[in-house]
């Protein structure tokens, strides 16, 4: 996985170039906002589950998808949905704290979304769950620090469509 | 490997969030950035100085070398070589990590030098010149931060 800060280093080094004026504005408003993305990565951690119950339930427990026939119907794909939300939310807050997404293409992008059509996880329904917990996770940390993990909920749902 | 990335990676091992410590040491490391970025952006934007004067002291030194024997080509990529080193250290500075410069600039680097009849004592020499013309520009704290990348420099090409 990369970071901001490797990630800059990283494509210079390959171009023999010092960090650019503009890659190290990013990486000051980057530190600048570090102590930011470590409190919102305090409250997601002490708060997950709740926030994973609360996605679902505004996104998807009352709708078709939990009845008999639905693709959460049974106690075991419920869990499942569940464990991937978790999973979702663990790795934004990750890519918050690197400010790059690259981690969230190499643990949880890469070849989910043949999965989800191989299972017949409805990618629709994904996204909304997912958008769902950009909400909640938003109520939680507040609009600014909200809007930073978004960027990262919304990376997974364009890996996803 | 900055200490976010190695942070995440460890909790990522075991599948849990960043713990306290982990998180605590990380916001040091986001505090410490704004010094960090002025201190290599001293380094970089005196480049040429530093490397003008890191050979001199070196060619005084150490004056039977391939870069001090006459041939331009030898000397022109001597100094272009220890501008890379220059900024492989501003890279290192800016991640808090030998990273950088143990990927592009440690690795492989005695083969290449012995290969090209560059002798090692000299190098090490040339990068403790290196190393005492950039230090000359710096503060006390601020020599404190870059030192070590230097040293680590000179200790990977010790023959």
């Amino acid at each position: 996985m990369q970071d901001a800060i490797t990630a800059l280093i990283n494509s210079s080094d390959v171009q023999g170039r010092y960090l650019d004026n503009a890659g190290l504005e990013r990486l000051r408003s980057y530190f600048q906002s570090g102590e930011m993305r470590a409190k919102s990565a305090i409250a997601i951690s002490a708060n997950a589950s709740s926030l994973v119950t609360q996605a679902v339930a505004k996104s998807l427990m009352y709708t078709d998808i939990t009845a008999p026939g639905g693709n959460m119907y049974t106690c075991r794909r419920y869990a499942a949905c569940i464990r991937d939300l978790d999973y979702f939310l663990r790795y934004a807050t990750y890519a918050m704290l690197a400010g790059d997404p690259s981690i969230l293409d190499e643990r949880i992008l890469n070849g989910l979304r043949e999965t989800y059509n191989s299972l017949g996880v409805p990618i629709g329904a994904t996204i909304r769950s997912v958008q769902a917990m950009k909400d909640v996770a938003s109520d939680l940390i507040g609009t600014d620090a909200g809007k930073e993990l978004g960027v990262y909920f919304d990376y997974i749902c364009a890996g996803l469509s | 490997m900055s200490i976010i990335t190695q942070a995440i990676t460890s909790a990522d091992r075991e599948a849990r969030y960043l713990n306290v410590e982990e998180l605590n040491s990380i916001r040091d490391f986001y505090e410490g950035g704004q010094n960090r970025l002025r201190i290599a952006a001293v380094l970089s934007t005196h480049e040429r100085q530093i490397v003008q004067k890191g050979s001199q002291t070196f060619w005084e030194r150490c004056p039977v070398t391939p870069s001090n024997s006459g041939n331009r080509t030898f000397q022109a990529s001597c100094m272009r070589d220890q501008g890379w080193y220059v900024r492989l250290v501003t890279y290192a500075i800016v991640v808090g990590d030998i990273e950088p410069i143990e990927k592009s600039g440690i690795k492989g680097a005695k083969e290449m030098y012995i290969s090209l009849g560059v002798p090692l004592r000299n190098l090490v020499e040339c990068m403790r010149c290196l190393k005492e013309a950039a230090l000359d520009l710096l503060s006390l704290d601020d020599v404190d931060e870059v030192a070590p990348y230097f040293d680590y420099i000179i200790q990977g090409m010790k023959p």
